[in-house]
């Protein structure tokens, strides 16, 4: 089937579940109303809280949620075949991401544009806040682990693609101070700065810079190496100010993006590849069951906790009206789901020609895990070729997007880390901790670098493969949390809160059960690795979402009630007091 | 038609992060202020709000928008429409261009100045200036 054909169809799936589903969920569900005066006007202040246009609005959320992560879970969870992956990314986008991102932000459109955590602590329980910031502890460790083992695989297998992005650095700096010394126009210096990191690529390709050697010479290997550098470079950057390094690299990654999709879309259409994957594939003996992994391998794309935590507070604050949340909320996840469907058509139509070069990629899960994010290179690098730029060119082009994308998911992984760590420290009462970057820097840094470096990984990727659905597990967590919140609102408002309650369910049912498959997996596990880091840490995990649940459970039950609603929803009494936990 | 004014946000008053897992989420997580955290503003912060505060009371017929530089899903595709139609392709690349530029003050997408060059009561005069209505 070509590749494209199936891009349409995904395509009118969400054109109608935008058209139909989200107009159900802002008429009967959130009843948005246009009268409400919302945040952004009742307390405008021209800085954070601004009324702004509703395109505007989603200029900035969709390109603060659409990144490297949908890109990864879909292109391993193709091992059980495109047809599971292709159905739980339409699925999950129309009826649970949809859901989750709209609500998020019409809750936070009714109370004050708070954050989703602090939201939590008013609709369910006190315990709530403390469980969301362990769970976004927990999601962003494993965040920048993955990230880092992703980036470091890709330096490995791609030693072209070094020289560019580490260029990329002082380039983006320098365009950076350029534009802020001069006041110059930023449109023309950025997409000079593409230019130069694509000249780069030649560079790279001329000059690969292979870490090999070193590595060997110090006793590790080369992605190990590459790990520790990596983490090196966070703990710097992230000291930044933003807009010095991350902000100018943005702009151009934002080009980037723009680019990347134009070659997928142009490359699938001039080319005319077709899908080669099994629609559902026999995977061998011994593998991870599609149920429950399949929907913790696919959380970016299918959903995604991190959204909540984007339209709660943050774009909450610039809503004009409250019926632009519909468009807002709901195609971000849209915008999300079409990232993940072009990632599953790389791997399965534009990395190889044939079943049985396919079958040599995907034999099994650890490669399928290891191999994933290469594979999309591969796959972008064929689309790209329809175009007419070489092979070798066109796959470091796609190597550079990626890892352009996982830097910075890196960067602003690690400070938000740091935020989180500041945060527990302050409610814990270590109040040097919280007030000391350096120390919260390196805490940052420090755990995730721990996990990065698990023993077990080697080529195949096996430690990545279970990071990856660790990070999975905390992402649909995070999710969990803010569906439980935006429920029982709902329920409060006397409306039907099925629509949250079904993938509430749905998510926690599966996150538990591969919480504790893998820990059975572990405990029992020869290497030291499993049994006492991936273990502990799995059983951690699962008892946040036991946690979850049982929150959940007493707040939708009208146990944990604590505050009262007018008949629009918006709480009674002063809200706008930072809750003590 | 309504006028429709942007003023672009400084290039310091950046909110960090690209992508799920990674965005601006600051404020999806702190909660150091009254009402989820006050921000580490650039100072030139404070011009684009009084502006758009002052332009939002004084002119409520005209569209006012504030847009980060940064926002080039936005910024970039809507200046260069509405150039187009007016002006042509290439002076909608010009502008396009220049709208990007921190502290942009846009009218009907052309760039009519910089906030800090033209102050507040600058901004307001020319918004009120291109409206057609009378200063005091």
């Amino acid at each position: 089937m070509p590749a494209i054909a199936v891009a349409v169809v995904v395509g009118v799936l969400f054109f109608l579940g935008y058209r139909y589903y989200s107009a159900f969920l802002a008429d009967r569900v959130y009843a948005l109303d246009p009268a409400f005066v919302t945040p952004a006007h009742q307390l405008n202040d021209g800085i954070d809280f601004v009324p702004t246009n509703k395109h505007v609005v989603f200029g900035h959320h969709f390109t603060s949620v659409a990144g490297a992560a949908p890109i990864v879970g879909p292109a391993i969870a193709v091992f059980w075949g495109w047809g599971p992956a292709l159905a739980w990314i339409v699925l999950g986008t129309i009826f649970a991401a949809g859901v989750h991102d709209f609500g998020s932000l019409a809750v936070s459109l009714r109370h004050r544009a708070k954050n989703i955590g602090t939201i939590a602590h008013d609709v369910i329980s006190r315990r709530a806040r403390t469980l969301f910031l362990l769970i976004i502890f927990f999601l962003l460790t494993l965040v920048n682990a993955v990230f880092a083992v992703v980036i470091a695989t890709l330096f490995v297998a791609n030693p072209g693609a070094v020289i560019p992005i580490v260029v990329e650095i002082p380039l983006a700096i320098f365009i950076g101070q350029y534009i802020y010394r001069t006041r110059s126009a930023a449109l023309v210096p950025s997409l000079l700065g593409v230019v130069g990191l694509y000249l780069l690529i030649w560079v790279g390709q001329q000059v690969p810079i292979d870490l090999a050697p070193v590595a060997e010479a110090l006793g590790m290997d080369a992605r190990t190496l590459w790990v520790i550098l990596l983490f090196a470079y966070t703990f710097v950057a992230a000291r930044l100010p933003v807009w010095l390094l991350l902000q100018p690299r943005d702009y151009i990654n934002s080009h980037q993006l723009f680019i990347a999709l134009g070659v997928i879309g142009l490359g699938m259409l001039v080319g005319w590849n077709t899908i080669v994957a099994p629609v559902v594939n026999d995977v061998p003996e011994g593998s991870p069951s599609i149920f429950p992994f399949l929907f913790i391998t696919i959380a970016c794309g299918a959903i995604s906790g991190f959204h909540s935590l984007v339209s709660s507070g943050t774009t909450a604050k610039q809503i004009d009206k409250e019926t632009d949340a519909r468009y807002v909320g709901y195609m971000g996840a849209v915008g999300e789901g079409s990232l993940a469907t072009g990632a599953v058509l790389a791997v399965t139509a534009g990395v190889v020609a044939t079943r049985a070069d396919w079958d040599a990629l995907y034999p099994d899960f650890s490669t399928a895990s290891g191999g994933a994010v290469g594979n999309f290179v591969n796959g972008v690098g064929v689309f790209a070729t329809n175009l007419g730029v070489p092979l070798d060119l066109a796959v470091i082009f796609a190597a550079v997007v990626v890892i352009s994308f996982a830097a910075t998911t890196m960067d602003t992984g690690v400070r938000l880390q740091r935020y989180i760590v500041q945060e527990i420290a302050e409610i814990a009462g270590w109040h040097k901790l919280a007030r000391n970057l350096t120390l919260a820097g390196v805490i940052a840094v420090a755990v995730p670098l721990a996990m990065a470096l698990i023993p077990g990984g080697g080529d195949a990727g096996y430690t990545f493969g279970v990071l990856w659905r660790l990070f999975g597990t905390t992402n649909q967590l995070t999710a969990g949390l803010a569906l439980t919140v935006i429920a029982v609102w709902v329920l409060r408002m006397k409306r039907n809160p099925i629509p949250q309650i079904v993938p509430l369910v749905f998510l926690l049912g599966m996150t538990t059960w591969a919480l504790f498959s893998q820990f059975w997996d572990f405990v029992q596990a020869e290497t030291w690795s499993e049994r006492w880091v991936l273990a502990p840490l799995d059983a951690i995990i699962f008892l946040l979402a036991i946690w979850l649940i049982v929150e959940a459970v007493m707040a939708l039950r009208g146990g944990a009630e604590r505050r009262s609603y007018d008949e629009m929803g918006t709480p009674i009494g002063d809200d706008t007091t930072t809750p003590s936990v | 038609m309504t006028m429709s004014v942007v003023l672009v946000r400084p290039w310091t008053d950046a909110h960090g992060g690209t992508g799920c897992c990674s965005g601006d989420a600051r404020d999806g997580i702190c909660l150091d202020g009254p009402v989820d955290g006050a921000h580490e503003h650039d100072a030139e912060v404070g011009l684009v709000a009084e502006a758009y505060l002052r332009l939002r009371e004084e002119l409520p017929q005209v569209d006012v928008q504030i847009v980060g530089s940064n926002n080039t899903a936005y910024l970039l595709p809507r200046v260069f429409g509405t150039v187009r139609r007016r002006a042509g392709v290439l002076a909608a690349l010009r502008e396009t261009n220049r709208a990007t530029t921190a502290g942009s003050v846009l009218v009907d997408g052309m760039r009519v100045g910089d906030i800090t060059v033209l102050g507040v009561d600058g901004v307001v005069d020319e918004v009120r200036r291109r409206a057609g209505v009378l200063s005091d």
